[in-house]
């Protein structure tokens, strides 16, 4: 406690951000410290696990250090931590929950485990002080695509998600045949905007009537076949044209469904996390559709949407004032269901 | 002072905590790689044992490698993070000189003049170093004194230096320890002249933290501590992605996705 706030730290290490938070009474950031590694990973065109642990263990100590600094607070002011137990990469995973468990037991501070994709969604609270659930939450990440309904804090029910790769793999396995590199998701976002979207069809992919389910895997080889033909053709490919006709098809997908989601349970928020909620066409279609049928569309700052510490520190937050039993002997699960 | 030691980096996990009297307190695991959920009761358990409060410790030592890479990086981040919170220094143990000092009392008393810890790294491959048993100038007590680099060999490797190191001294014994033993017995006693070699029994054959806790006494008093950002991993070997790409034969193959 510190002015009577009440200060949960939270670490997140599940991919390739090492990241530390402190936030207060579960809604106000205080400190968020981000050390990516897209640098180190890039050189190998993804995400390489054994070097992203050895990198995590480098970075965390530093990384809390600055975390409790930049929020002006020492390790005893803290009330709470929570850290990513998962899902994730395992070898990744364990070095924060190891990091989370050691700092626990020397302070004496109550340690609780968080789901990654409850943290993404606990973004909202932190932009929009005002949020409560209920609301239907749209994740859309490098590792999820995924339709929930939360009818109370710490309460998720999954309605909908990708049978194949998620969005944000999409983008990125697109962004690197059309030669963009990584991470294609940013990439796409720009390039997009210099090109136009109806230039080629890419299919929509709805699946069975009324279902809440997506497939994007189909969309890198269609990309695949269109880049072929126009090879063979000898004619020139426009890489901006490319990437805003394949990104006008996945976000029309997402949108679409999200918008049905929430009419279908009566909600009337839709709240978006995940880092491909930064995608800026994604957010403008969102805006549009939702708010036809007087949906009001709700979505974190870019640097709330990746991966962060203070979304981990707001959810452990709720789920430690929900009763969830603080956990010394707590496990990394790489495949945590939400 | 009082030192707790952590040793993650084989099959069981174990905590020690060590007294200027070179009393050790230990708990260890009994259930196999349960690095990540046990190791917090574990040092609990060894700080109760020792009749002290985590408060007390004035130093924390990692087993920092060679071994699994997932089992050293549990430990060595649990150790910075004590190190960091408590205020106090952290020491970085060789795990394989502390595999050497386990072995060490029943390899003199074999009457071995070398002591050998093996890591079994698969496919012939070991982490291995060479530890001369000698009398420190007092005559009382053993030491492990390295002889031959800790690094990678191919088992067949280890074995052909060694025996070149042994042919200048007769008659002497090599005391192997260590998984590596479970994996390549077969060819060591294949390679090695009938009763130069003895193998350490399962009781002390696999890593321990009190012989980590006996040399951290020793580097604790010597003043050779780092502060915790200076406790690294041993891993003694590049990932695999990070060898192919300075070899230039990185394939799609290892190449990840973003997730
Ligand atoms: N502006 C954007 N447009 C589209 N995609 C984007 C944009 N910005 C980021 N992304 C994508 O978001 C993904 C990264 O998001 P995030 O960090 O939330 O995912 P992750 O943490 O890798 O996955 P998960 O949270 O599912 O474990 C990448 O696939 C990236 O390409
Ligand atoms: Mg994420």
């Amino acid at each position: 406690m510190k002015d009577g706030r009440f200060l949960t730290l939270g670490i997140e290490t599940s991919c390739d951000e090492t990241a530390a938070s402190v936030v207060a009474d579960g809604r106000f950031v205080m400190s968020n410290v981000i050390s990516s590694q897209i640098d180190i990973h890039t050189a190998y065109g993804g995400v390489v696990p054994e070097i992203a642990s050895r990198k995590h263990l480098e970075r965390i100590n530093d990384v809390i250090g600055k975390a409790l600094e930049d929020a002006c607070v020492s390790a005893k002011d803290i009330d709470l931590i929570g850290v990513t137990c998962g899902p994730g990469l395992v070898g990744a995973l364990l070095i924060g929950v190891a990091a989370a468990k050691a700092m626990a037991y020397a302070c004496d501070i109550p340690l609780v485990g968080v789901n990654h994709m409850h943290g993404h969604i606990a973004a909202n609270y932190l932009e929009h002080k005002e949020l409560e659930p209920p609301f239907m939450a749209l994740i859309v990440s490098g590792g999820h695509t995924e339709i929930v309904n939360v009818p109370d804090y710490n309460k998720c029910e999954k309605l909908g998600g990708t049978r194949d790769d998620a969005a944000g793999e999409a983008f990125d396995k697109v962004a690197r045949v059309i030669g963009l590199g990584y991470p294609g998701g940013p990439k796409i976002d720009r390039a997009a905007k210099e090109g136009d979207p109806d230039s080629i069809a890419f299919k929509r992919v709805y699946l069975e009537q009324g279902s809440l389910d997506f497939s994007f895997s189909g969309l890198k080889t269609q990309a695949l076949n269109y880049l072929n033909q126009e090879r063979q053709a000898g004619r020139e490919i426009d890489v901006n044209n490319v990437a805003a006709s394949f990104q006008e098809a996945v976000v029309e997908v997402i949108a679409d469904k999200a918008v049905m989601a929430a009419e279908r349970y009566g909600q009337k928020q839709i709240v978006m996390a995940g880092g491909v909620a930064s995608n800026s066409r994604l957010r403008a279609l969102m805006e549009e559709k939702a708010g036809r049928k007087g949906i009001k569309v709700l979505k974190p700052s870019p640097v709330l949407c990746t991966d962060n510490g203070a979304m981990i520190a707001s959810a452990a937050y709720y789920a430690y004032r929900s009763g969830v039993k603080p956990d010394l002997e707590l496990d990394a699960v790489p495949g945590l269901e939400f | 002072m009082k030192v707790l030691a952590i040793e993650t980096t084989g099959k069981y996990g174990s905590a020690s905590v060590i007294d200027n009297g070179g009393h050790v307190f230990s708990a260890s695991s009994s259930e196999e790689m349960n690095h990540l959920r046990g190791m917090i009761t574990l040092i609990d358990e060894a700080i109760h044992e020792a009749g002290i409060t985590k408060d007390e410790l004035t130093h924390v030592a990692a087993s920092v490698g060679p071994g699994s890479f997932t089992g050293i990086r549990i430990g060595v981040t649990t150790a910075r993070i004590m190190s960091q919170m408590l205020d106090i220094p952290c020491i970085a143990v060789s795990t394989l000189e502390a595999m050497a000092v386990r072995a060490l009392d029943k390899a003199i008393s074999a009457g071995a003049l070398y002591v050998v810890p093996v890591i079994n790294a698969r496919r012939h491959q070991t982490y291995a170093g060479v530890y001369e048993a000698v009398f420190t100038s007092d005559c009382e007590h053993q030491s492990a004194i390295p002889v031959m680099e800790e690094k990678q060999y191919m088992i067949e490797d280890l074995l052909s230096e060694l025996q070149t190191r042994m042919a200048e001294h007769s008659g002497a014994v090599a005391f192997f320890t260590g998984d590596g033993i479970d994996a390549y017995a077969d060819i060591i006693k294949s390679t090695m002249t009938e009763g130069s070699y003895a193998f350490a029994d399962e009781d002390l054959r696999y890593q321990h933290a009190e012989a980590v806790a006996r040399i951290a006494l020793g580097k604790a008093a010597a003043g050779e501590t780092l502060t915790y950002n200076g406790l690294m991993p041993e891993y003694m070997r590049l990932a695999e992605a990070e060898q192919r790409l300075r070899a230039g034969t990185l394939s799609d193959r290892i190449r990840f996705p973003a997730k």
